[in-house]
């Protein structure tokens, strides 16, 4: 079930990013092209972004890729990492569930009654919004499914969200099909720069 | 006042320290933080929407996209024509191998927008085969981990981008041109750091290109480089925005990749986007968490405060750049560039202001400053690659690294004390006064 | 120093310290002080520290922010209505225009806000908007022809534009001395004010003040706040917002003379151009309203003197 959502995640979020790899292409060509410039393709591209970026927190999430500082986690072993390690994902819980679940979803109501609508495509904002409580309640779910593991697991999990960054030659190796306990970083994940 | 920085400070670097996510401590700090002046709901209402907004933002958009043609340019073949071309150029010299090295993360960091996909798209090929052709394999890695960071400072660069955002808009397209000669002064440092130490190792010389060969290697390169000439003259010459320019970026990278190098395959570009999307995903869920905590921050007068510490601390503008700069680089030494500088740009820069430094400069300083953090244990990402890309220690590394570590202060001084290094270019192309 | 029994209101506005509303605002805070005999404070937060104008009035429905000053423009979200200041030529000069504003059409316009859980305390002067261009200057509407044109990023705006013969094309106001500078548009449209503390004079070398649109900014608390002020706090509030609203009008018609003559000094042609021709270009505009909310709005503005 999990490894579905996380799958069906991936297709959304990469589907997205093509649209707006698309979306100001468009944006480009209208200006050469014998037409008016087109007016809502950067309104749709800043809320492809907003989407992108916090459904992909989510994604992020599940694939344990967000930054973290490990010095501490690292040193800790037995039931010290294990308690540290749930005390992470309560932490983790209970961020998504009261701002992304709890404000998101009354940030959406509000913009829905007080009827906000968009400035280029007259779109109602609250579906702009309605991504933060989705992503919330996806971060809560793959939380809930981590803390189970920690709890059932015998083992010692390595440590949750490291600053490390794993090589890669090429980009195209294909998704390890390992349990996601495997930690796989992706290439450029520390960056952003 | 005093409460919420307390509320704020501690609450984040407990969590931090307990391997919290990086934008979830700051998120979470940032809840609580509110929590001390707003109420329950309006501060969840309020942080959700913080959050959305903090990432709706044409600019920002350029980041999934460069790091989606990064990506593409490192399996594409890109990066191989550029490593040919410059051995081409600077093979022959003593320690040869070095200076490519050296010219292709600069070239490489000219098309793309990524520190870490140099070192990997770079190093992945340059340290075997300057370790092959007998150079130590430490100093070959430390060469590709901190010249490769001058792809951060040479547009088009990511972080640039997000300083623009926290800067409350310095202009991208002036960011942009100002990064140039202090990239390329700190790749000149690095290769007189390399020459020198080639010279005392006895490192081998490269062999001279035969006419035909330099030929052949320099057209194959010449479409990979001309990228150059579409991103930077496109945005200078007015075709398109500098956000804009990042889509172009992608359009060529796929051309040149899977038609015209045909080195990737259409089927293969689901994967390569599902792992840009993961990487742009990190990225932007830090922005819109700090969104979130500058937010908090500002409502709270909490850089006012900092910087009038600062301020009354010396009446010496060079003691207070000083402190500045070992700010940001103990920050660095920790701490990753994107929350870095979204967390103390809005409290350094009215500082700096006041003392008489562009923002535009201070800018390039910041960012040089976290370049060097990116090379330093404990936290360093770029580091982190070279040595795995290597299969070598984080301390073997350390001793080779320490002259660049040298030359990259000394270029930081200068460019901390002459304003001219980062504005004589955008003010000789007009795009600042 | 601050009493803790004083009541802080929290207002936050996008523009910066030297712009003639953020006087107006800490003059109203002054005045604040001195009407409640220091038991009532504002704090303003200046240069879109706490998010932009559209950001800043979700604030105000949140209830995390007092007040804000914002634009009509981005109120068009909020409050359709609002959708009459962003259409052309809707006002013949700046005396119709303020005498609508005070007549019951504007009170009503302020208190259709309350409807989205905001109040308007009163309008601010924001001018009118003229095009500058980079190379050539306008006289006519046939001049705008096929000219890429910035417009703020709103359906009316666009249309208005379009309909004059222009390419309306959205960039937002950060990316615009660039966009204007690299020639990804050809001009702009704004008050001489803005035109002026942008810079965009130094790329944009011809002023047209066709005066198109009137679009009064506005100045809001959120219902939450309001209501939970005594009927003596209120009355306080509202006598300062009336003398900062007078007092504002005042500098920014100082404001508006100085950036004309110091774009003049730059070397900026300013043309004064025939306004009928543009009137009469975006009639079919005018009449593409006919018969709804806006149509009935505008027709009842163009009766009042
Ligand atoms: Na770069
Ligand atoms: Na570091």
């Amino acid at each position: 079930m999990m490894q579905k959502i996380e799958k069906a995640l991936a297709i959304v979020l990469g589907t997205l990013l093509a649209l707006m790899v698309l979306d100001v292409t468009w944006q480009i060509l209208t200006r050469f092209l014998p037409m008016q410039p087109s007016s809502y393709t950067e309104e749709v591209a800043r809320y492809l972004l907003v989407w992108i970026g916090v459904l992909g927190g989510a994604y992020a999430y599940r694939k344990r890729s967000h930054l973290g500082i490990d010095l501490l986690s690292n040193a800790l072993h037995g039931a010290k990492r294990r308690a540290l390690q749930i005390f992470v994902v309560l932490v983790c819980f209970a961020f998504a569930a009261s701002a992304m679940v709890y404000g998101g979803t009354k940030l959406m109501l509000l913009t829905f009654e007080l009827e906000q609508y968009s400035a280029a495509l007259n779109l109602p904002i609250g579906f702009v919004y309605s991504v933060l409580p989705l992503s919330g309640l996806l971060i809560c779910l793959f939380s809930v499914d981590h803390l189970i593991e920690l709890v059932t697991t015998k083992e010692e999990l390595p440590t949750e969200f490291d600053s490390d960054v794993h090589p890669y030659t090429d980009g195209l190796e294909e998704e390890s099909t390992s349990v996601q306990k495997e930690k796989q970083k992706q290439p450029e994940a520390a960056v952003e720069a | 006042m005093e409460v919420a920085v307390l509320v704020l400070l501690v609450s984040f670097l407990i969590l931090l320290a307990l391997n919290v996510p990086i934008s979830i401590s700051i998120g979470a700090a940032t809840v609580l933080t509110m929590l001390c002046t707003i109420d329950f709901d309006p501060a969840m209402i309020t942080m959700a929407q913080r959050m959305a907004s903090g990432i709706d933002s044409f600019a920002l958009l350029a980041i999934p996209f460069f790091i989606f043609s990064g990506m593409l340019m490192g399996s594409g073949g890109i990066a191989r024509r550029i490593i040919d071309f410059a051995k081409v150029l600077v093979g022959m010299l003593p320690g040869g191998l070095a200076f490519v090295n050296i010219i292709s993360c600069t070239l490489f960091g000219s098309i793309s927008g990524s520190a870490v996909a140099a070192t990997s798209a770079i190093g992945g090929f340059m340290i075997p085969s300057m370790t092959k052709a007998g150079y130590d394999k430490n100093f070959n890695t430390a060469v590709t981990v901190a010249s490769s960071t001058t792809g951060l400072l040479i547009p088009p660069s990511n972080i640039l981008i997000v300083f623009s955002l926290a800067s409350g808009g310095v202009s991208i397209a002036a960011l942009f041109i100002a990064g140039y000669l202090p990239g390329l002064l700190l790749a000149l440092g690095l290769m007189i750091v390399c020459g020198l130490w080639a010279k005392a190792k006895g490192y081998p010389v490269g062999e001279k290109p035969t006419l035909k060969e330099a030929v052949e290697k320099t057209l194959d390169a010449v479409p990979s480089l001309f990228l150059i000439f579409i991103v930077i003259g496109g945005i200078i010459s007015g075709f398109f925005t500098a956000t804009e320019a990042s889509a172009i970026a992608v359009l060529y990278s796929l051309l040149l990749s899977c038609v015209v190098y045909k080195e990737v395959k259409f089927t293969q570009l689901p994967a390569l986007l599902t792992k840009s999307v993961e990487t742009t995903a990190i990225v932007m869920f830090l922005i819109a968490a700090s969104s979130a905590m500058s937010w908090i921050m500002s409502y709270q007068n909490i850089p006012q405060t900092i910087s009038q510490a600062l301020i009354t601390l010396s009446d010496n503008p060079l003691l207070i750049l000083l402190t500045i700069n070992l700010i940001l680089l103990a920050v660095g030494a920790f701490m990753d560039m994107t929350p870095a500088v979204l967390i103390f740009t809005p409290i350094f820069l009215p500082v700096v202001t006041e003392l008489g430094m562009s923002p535009l400069q201070f800018g390039i300083v910041m960012i040089l400053n976290l370049c060097i953090g990116l090379c330093t244990p404990p936290v360093g990402s770029v580091l982190f690659v070279g040595a795995s890309i290597s299969k070598t220690s984080i301390t073997a590394l350390i001793r080779p690294l320490m002259p660049m570590y040298l030359m990259m202060f000394a270029v930081l001084a200068l460019v901390t004390l002459v304003p001219a290094i980062s504005e004589f270019l955008p003010r000789a192309l007009g795009l600042i006064e | 120093g601050f009493q803790e029994d004083q009541v802080a209101l929290k207002l936050a506005h996008t523009l910066d310290q030297q712009h003639s509303v953020h006087r107006a605002m800490v003059f109203m805070g002054e005045r604040l002080r001195e009407l409640s005999g220091d038991s009532m404070r504002i704090d303003i937060y200046s240069g879109g520290q706490l998010g932009s104008e559209r950001e800043l009035i979700e604030l105000l429905q949140i209830g995390s922010l007092a007040m804000t000053k914002v634009s009509a423009s981005p109120m068009e979200g909020f409050v359709p209505e609002m959708k009459v200041f962003n259409l052309p030529y809707v006002f013949r000069d700046s005396e119709h225009f303020w005498n609508v504003l005070q007549s019951p059409i504007g009170k009503d316009l302020l208190v259709a806000c309350e409807r989205a859980r905001l109040r308007g305390l009163g309008y601010l002067d924001a001018g009118s908007r003229s095009f500058y261009m980079n190379d050539i200057g306008v006289q006519t509407p046939a001049d705008l022809n096929g000219q890429k044109i910035r417009v703020q990023n709103s359906q009316t705006a666009i249309k208005m534009v379009n309909t004059l013969g222009g390419a309306a094309t959205p960039v937002s106001w950060g990316e615009l001395y660039t966009a204007l500078q690299q020639g990804v548009v050809n001009g702009a449209e704004n008050n001489p004010p803005s035109f002026y503390l942008s810079k965009h004079y130094e790329v944009s070398k011809y002023y047209t003040l066709d005066e198109h649109t009137y679009v009064p900014d506005l100045l809001l608390i959120s219902t939450e706040v309001w209501g939970k002020l005594e009927p003596q706090q209120q009355a306080w509030l509202q006598q300062a917002v009336d003398e900062a609203v007078v007092y504002q009008r005042k500098l920014w018609q100082e404001s508006t003379e100085e950036s004309l003559a110091a774009v003049k000094a730059a070397g900026v042609e300013v043309i004064y151009p025939d306004k009928q021709p543009f009137i009469d270009a975006v009639k079919p505009l005018h009449d593409s309203y006919k018969g709804t909310e806006v149509g009935d709005l505008l027709a009842e503005i163009k009766a009042i003197n």
